[in-house]
């Protein structure tokens, strides 16, 4: 019973991965930078420089490199054989067919001083990072009532209620991170309408969602704390809820219910940190 | 989401000449594309409907301030929001400073669709003028 486990378990967490990297330890020069970014394909570099701050483009450099050294790790493609393409609401996702996974996807998140990116083989999967903070100009309050019309009563109420200021505007952000992760994992884009969404939980574990009002069963959240800073979201679901444009991009093959059952029981452990020293060193295996 | 610090001088002075002209949208043309001749500048002018310089400027300051970009940034309106480093919660901030700047209400719908800081003040000037 035991080995049988075992390997089902070994099995399963193929494919299955939550990486991160704290991007403001990485200082590159200039032509460190153009270096790293030498190393994606030349597509991508466009939509690097487009950026306008500096941050910014090493925020999507450290993304697209994170989404290519994941699923050379992962899958064992080689790098130069790997092609990542987006949707037309922007998700980026696998070209590249794996048969033993039809529905293999990931999602990357920056904010702040950390870029990340969740992997799975058969969940959809979304991740959101946040940055607690606000702009010093404006109370907490002034500032979360910005988002007020993304927020069901019942959490706005959570929100209001949860003490201190500095505690209501992490608890908005909690709520924030969960409703983009699943916006994420789906494959939406900004009009989904996150006022749709409502999040229950028992002190932010048992976490679930309700999407206009139904209980939405085949979905699991977690809420990780990566720092004092920052917070994760993880989101994931049952690929049949995918919006039609990341639907297409998974094979045409049946999915066996008990193992994405199975998969999306699978409780989340922490995530691997990664330098960015460490991630080109993958790319360039 | 981006802290923005306090005692950042927005520069006002821009020139006003025609320079809405330069920030009309090739949404459809491809930069390394190119296969006919740009069309002259005026007549590109009369045929888009520009929104008024005043307001370009105004959403820019308003983006500025939002997105703590450095002095000298350059933004004009064909400037996209995520390219200045824009995440969903700075697009919601950025539209609600829009209301109220300039007193009008911005359906979420409409908000969506707005990508650059001309998108911005296209959709301000129409609302203005139906008030």
């Amino acid at each position: 019973m035991m080995v049988e486990e075992e390997e089902e378990k070994q099995r399963s967490s193929v494919g299955r991965w939550r990486w991160l990297v704290d991007v403001a330890r990485w200082r590159p020069s200039p032509a460190e930078f153009r270096a790293a970014a030498a190393l994606l394909p030349p597509h991508d570099r466009p939509a690097i420089d487009r950026f306008v701050k500096e941050d910014d483009r090493k925020r999507a450099l450290v993304s697209r490199l994170l989404q290519y050294s994941l699923v050379h790790h992962a899958l064992g493609i080689p790098p130069h054989r790997i092609r990542i393409n987006r949707t037309l609401e922007g998700k980026p996702y696998l070209e590249n067919k794996i048969v033993a996974f039809p529905s293999f996807n990931f999602n990357t998140s920056h904010q702040g001083e950390y870029v990340g990116i969740a992997s799975e083989p058969l969940c959809l999967v979304g991740l959101d990072i946040v940055s607690v903070s606000k702009p010093p100009g404006e109370t907490v309050l002034e500032f979360i009532k910005n988002f007020t019309s993304y927020l069901t009563d019942h959490e706005w109420n959570c929100i209001v209620s949860s003490g201190s200021h500095d505690e209501m505007l992490t608890e908005f952000y909690r709520y924030w991170c969960l409703k983009e992760a699943f916006v994420k994992a789906i494959g939406a884009g900004v009009g989904f309408g996150l006022q749709r969404l409502e999040f229950h939980h028992k002190n932010w574990t048992n976490i679930s969602l309700c999407i206009d009002g139904e209980e939405a069963k085949k979905w699991r959240f977690w809420l990780c704390k990566i720092d004092e800073m920052h917070l994760a979201s993880i989101a994931k679901g049952h690929p049949d809820d995918a919006i039609e444009s990341l639907k297409r991009t998974f094979s045409d093959v049946v999915i066996q219910e008990e193992e994405l059952h199975t998969s999306l029981e699978i409780p989340e452990e922490a995530f691997t940190l990664w330098t960015v020293e460490q991630l080109i060193q993958i790319v360039q295996d | 989401m981006a802290a923005i610090t306090t005692g950042s001088a927005v520069s006002f002075a821009r020139p006003a000449k025609a320079s809405s002209v330069s920030s009309v949208s090739f949404a459809g043309l491809r930069k390394d594309n190119v296969a006919f001749p740009l069309q002259p500048a005026t007549q590109r002018f009369t045929v888009l409907r520009a929104a008024k310089q005043e307001t370009v400027d105004q959403v820019c300051n308003i983006v500025k301030k939002q997105l703590v970009l450095a002095e000298g940034t350059e933004v004009t309106g064909s400037s996209k929001f995520t390219d200045l480093g824009a995440d969903s919660l700075d697009t919601v901030e950025i539209v609600m400073g829009l209301e109220e700047a300039f007193d009008i209400s911005v359906e979420e719908s409409s908000a969506q669709s707005i990508a650059t800081v001309e998108d911005a003040a296209e959709l301000i000037d129409k609302l203005v003028a139906a008030k």
